[in-house]
């Protein structure tokens, strides 16, 4: 044979090798090129949806916003309220993120705090922590309403339950009146004018009762048809309008509200 | 052709028609994998696919081809089988390359993170490495074709001895070229052919039984004086 088999195979062998070698080379000179950077768009993320002060502590409720294809299931975290310095764990309760704090007089003040915090939880089912800083406005939550009623002998007996975040005194009465809650309706009695009747309550959740002697002497402009209850109803409406002066740290706020109560005497309907 | 060198193109076929359904080597996790397949790294992350292909992985298939291909290309000197055993390890030096190259331009931490409208997100992303059921068939390539260079290619057993092969033997010991006939070996103007359980000389027109003794003299005495091309499969050197 004219081509010695050796010589072929040194030929190809340094030249496969040199170009291995080149590839190595080439492949390190374009990697820059070929490689490309990707990031999480569309992440979700945590924004204070609510944060409502209310006699039993304060409720710090967040959003998970998921604008893309992935989805954040919550599952722990905790939040700092900067403003407090307050530090608790958040809770899960149907998917929403909430955080309880005790209320301190330092919930009076502000207006809107910040709350920064992590939330921890499954992204796609890798586990994610979202870390994030926002700031809210604060609601204050403070409830009154008629918890019950009596009547009797022209004294009227209203409870209030009261739950309310600062001190309060309720009164005065304006227009009030009592009638059967039927179709006509009859007055049992009416008041035209301001009846100054105050009872205070404190901060918390409490009962208070209001006792009213409803007679012409409460002014000129009050209608007494009964002293007692309708014979032959049993369901009646109490029309409460109402004054509540707030006691807030930063100064008193007088709110004007109407309490109303539809209620049944006598076990009967 | 060899069954030993059948095998090795087998093994060469199987490794790249798996290696287009199996990653050889990938790293493996929920939301973020790699998985490196013969047109380069599949990089999923979360739901977004890019393929890299970094050059060396083309080189992996193609060397593991030769490796395969030549010694049934090539088959009359053994030299076929050393640069087969080339071809797989450059094959195999490749595919650790084109690894390497995740390592260094692709290297990934466990974990994301990505800025968001009230701060940011951390993911985490753990990821396993896993080498795929083609590089093993790539590494089962790479120690056969070294035992069929050792070897010749002649590792499996054929039987009993040929009395003709015995003959071949000496001869090629011998450097005396000879050539294959049907049933023998052709020497000069002398054959010898192998007829049921007996050796024949046949010279001109006459043919005589003869022992294997006899037949490696005779052909050894013709072969000296007289050239001739053989053939044999990786029989030269």
């Amino acid at each position: 044979m004219a081509t010695n088999p050796f010589k072929i195979t040194l030929l190809i062998s340094i030249l496969s090798i040199a170009i291995a070698l080149i590839l190595i080379w080439g492949t390190a000179q374009t990697a820059p090129n070929l490689i490309r950077y990707s990031t999480l768009s569309n992440a979700p993320y945590i924004k204070v949806e609510s944060i409502n002060v209310t006699a039993n502590g304060v409720y710090i409720r967040l959003a998970i916003i998921n604008n893309g294809a992935l989805a954040f299931t919550p599952t722990g975290g905790w939040v700092e309220v900067v403003e407090t310095g307050q530090v608790v764990n958040v809770t899960i309760i149907n998917g929403t993120a909430i955080a309880k704090l005790p209320l301190t007089p330092q919930w009076m003040g502000p207006a809107s705090v910040g709350v920064k915090g992590i939330v921890s939880g499954t992204l796609n089912g890798s586990r994610a922590y979202i870390a994030f800083f926002d700031v809210a406005p604060i609601h204050v939550i403070n409830t009154i309403c008629i918890a019950d009623v009596s009547y009797t002998d022209c004294v009227l007996n209203v409870t209030l339950s009261v739950d309310t975040v600062v001190p309060v005194v309720i009164g005065p009465i304006i227009n009030m009146s009592l009638f059967t809650a039927s179709t006509p309706g009859y007055y049992v009695f009416e008041t035209i004018g301001v009846v100054n009747t105050t009872v205070y309550a404190p901060a918390g959740s409490h009962n208070v009762t209001l006792m009213i002697r409803v007679s012409p002497v409460l002014g000129r402009y009050t209608y007494v048809y009964s002293c007692n209850y309708l014979s032959g109803f049993s369901k009646y409406t109490l029309w409460l309008p109402i004054g509540v002066t707030y006691m807030y740290p930063t100064g008193n706020v007088t709110d004007y509200i109407l309490l109303t109560k539809t209620f049944v005497v006598g076990g009967g309907s | 052709m060899r069954v030993e060198a059948l095998l090795q193109f087998a093994l060469a076929i199987a490794f790249i028609v798996l290696w287009v359904f199996v990653p050889t080597w990938s790293l493996s996790g929920v939301n973020y994998s790699v998985s490196l397949m013969p047109w380069g790294f599949v990089v999923r992350f979360f739901g977004e696919t890019h393929v890299i292909p970094p050059p060396t992985v083309y080189a992996v298939w193609l060397f593991a081809l030769d490796a395969g291909l030549l010694p049934l290309v090539w088959r009359r000197s053994r030299y076929s089988l050393y640069l087969a055993t080339l071809f797989s390890v450059l094959s195999l030096s490749m595919l650790m390359d084109t690894i390497l190259f995740q390592q260094r331009y692709l290297q990934f931490h466990g974990y994301t993170i990505a800025p968001t409208p009230t701060g940011y997100i951390y993911v985490s992303l753990p990821t396993k490495p896993v080498l795929g059921l083609p590089t093993y068939i790539l590494l089962a390539l790479t120690i056969l074709s070294i035992f069929n260079m050792i070897t010749r290619a002649r590792w499996l057993g054929t039987g009993p001895e040929d009395p003709i092969v015995a003959v071949v033997r000496v001869l090629k010991a011998l450097n005396i070229e000879y050539s294959r006939i049907e049933h023998g070996v052709e020497v000069g103007g002398v054959r010898i052919v192998r007829q049921g359980g007996s050796l024949w000389l046949v010279r001109g027109g006459e043919a005589t039984e003869v022992d294997l003794k006899t037949a490696i003299t005779e052909t050894v005495k013709v072969g000296l004086r007289q050239p001739v091309i053989g053939v044999v499969d990786y029989g030269e050197d």
